[in-house]
């Protein structure tokens, strides 16, 4: 319910969603408990008046349990209003862009060459029983290249020139 | 709403209350059809006329490009400037794509390249991309001054992301994109910051490249460098991920290896992957190794004298999928 409290405010809801948010919203104290100190963080990022937070202790525990950082590579902190506040609040944060590859390393699972099986509908129930193995951070070898490849980035070194550029004059 | 009235000193409530009549409304007046908003979405950014500044945040990485598109007279013209690193531009007409490089004063020229730049980014038809994803309707939300509705198209398994698109009311044109993860976080956008539609998007003269006036010949050469021939690898993904397809198979060479790789491309229609194959070192790796950075997905495994590799815009698992059913073909 949090999550979705927090979705609805940062307007990532249809309007069935929203509706449906709302309402539960108003059946129990704790969400409304929720509801209010998200939104004393919000005024208080945006430097409104602090006077509305009527229980700061109740605003920073909720900062605290937001899930750390570096813990979740894929967590895009600049989207949440909860995010914006870690990222004012942790100093640690601004190693983040360093640790941009996580990887995994002798975790493979005993499933090797999990699928075999060439049915499409095989294929797909299969996938999702094998899972993905836990990140530890790898050196990433020589990814720049196969990056530029996959992306079809056009390279002056990977194909021919097709005219002379003589300068006009 | 009685919780609204609860904190009548909060700015969020007025905009919740408005974006809810707002959409509500808007889908009553537009059927609700989600799958003739997504046919308009990847129809649009071939045929509407459109130029302007988009952004591009993909994990850590920003990148801004000017991007100007033209249809004249049934042919696509386009020309693509990224704002950021090296100047160079890409010009495209069809399916021939042309690429200035000031700096090294050559203009190069791939036939075999099918990159589409944002807005294009639904590449394939709306029945495939339907077939992989469901197709919903979110809120209508006004983006740049224009009214836009939203487009969920929700994985049907867990072999891909989410996606939403932001369509443009009159002329259907993807303004916004996101892809979402598992954990419904943004891990990838796209966004107009700047863009003016049909007649105001500009004049034929202006999806020619500023460097193409520097060049005083032409010589034409469609041939792709030898090192970077289509065809047979001799390597076959056995299990494809339900829903992709394979694309284009290649060899090519690749700064800093001494022997080709070979390539081979699957897609979904919005999602692609990448699987190289090459001789394993020296040094030779031993481990599988993989990372996770925006869309951005890796997966590398050693069989026995070479190295399997996975790049993709997929959830690990399924790079985990293609890498480890790559075998020679039988």
């Amino acid at each position: 319910m949090k999550q979705d409290i927090s979705s609805l405010m940062d307007g990532e809801c249809d309007p069935r969603e929203a509706d449906r948010i709302i309402k539960a919203c108003c059946t129990s104290e704790e969400h409304k408990d929720t509801w209010n100190v998200y939104h004393a963080i919000g005024e208080a990022i945006r430097g409104q008046s602090t006077a509305a937070i009527t229980r700061p202790e109740r605003v920073m525990a909720a900062v605290a349990k937001e899930p750390t950082v570096i813990g979740g590579p894929r967590r895009n902190l600049l989207e949440t209003t909860i995010g914006r506040v870690a990222l004012a609040a942790a100093a640690s944060v601004a190693t983040i862009g360093v640790v941009s590859w996580i990887g995994t390393q002798g975790g493979a699972p005993a499933v090797s060459a999990p699928v075999v099986a060439t049915s499409k509908g095989t294929a797909a129930s299969a996938i999702q029983t094998v899972g993905a193995t836990k990140s530890v951070p790898v050196a990433a070898p020589d990814l720049q290249e196969y990056l530029s490849a996959h992306r079809q980035v056009p390279s002056a070194d990977a194909y021919r020139p097709v005219a002379n550029a003589t300068p006009a004059r | 709403m009685r919780v609204c009235a609860a904190r009548p000193r909060s700015r969020w409530l007025p905009a919740i209350a408005f974006g809810v009549a707002c959409s509500s409304h808007a889908a009553a007046s537009t059927g609700n059809e989600p799958f003739s908003w997504l046919q308009r979405a990847t129809g649009s950014a071939r045929t509407v006329n459109y130029s302007g500044t988009f952004v591009h945040t993909n994990g850590d990485r920003i990148s801004t490009f000017r991007i100007t598109h033209l249809n004249v007279n049934g042919e696509e013209h386009e020309r693509i400037e990224p704002l950021d690193g090296p100047p160079h531009e890409i010009v495209r007409k069809n399916d021939e794509m042309y690429c200035h490089f000031p700096d090294a004063r050559t203009v190069r020229l791939d036939t075999r390249i099918t990159a589409r730049y944002f807005p294009a980014i639904l590449r394939s038809t709306p029945e495939a991309i339907a077939a992989s994803y469901d197709v919903k309707l979110g809120k209508v939300e006004r983006i740049l001054g224009l009214d836009c509705q939203w487009i969920r198209l929700q994985p049907k398994d867990k072999l891909r992301f989410e996606q939403r698109v932001c369509a443009e009311g009159t002329t259907g044109l993807v303004v916004r994109a996101k892809t979402l993860n598992d954990q419904k976080q943004v891990i990838e956008q796209y966004t107009f910051t700047e863009l003016r539609l049909g007649a105001q998007a500009g004049k034929p003269a202006d999806e020619r490249s500023k460097f193409e006036r520097r060049v005083k010949q032409w010589r034409t050469d469609k041939q792709p460098r030898e090192e970077a021939r289509t065809g047979d690898t001799g390597w076959a993904v056995m299990s494809v991920p339900a829903g992709f397809q394979k694309v284009t198979e290649l060899r090519r060479s690749l700064p800093g290896r001494s022997q080709p790789v070979s390539q081979i491309v699957l897609s979904d229609g919005l999602a692609n992957v990448s699987v190289f194959v090459e001789p394993n070192g020296p040094p030779s790796r031993t481990d599988e190794a993989s990372s996770e950075d925006g869309t951005t997905t890796l997966f590398s495994r050693p069989m026995g004298d070479h190295l399997v590799t996975v790049l993709g815009e997929v959830p690990l698992a399924t790079a985990q999928q293609v890498g480890r059913s790559v075998a020679r073909r039988p």
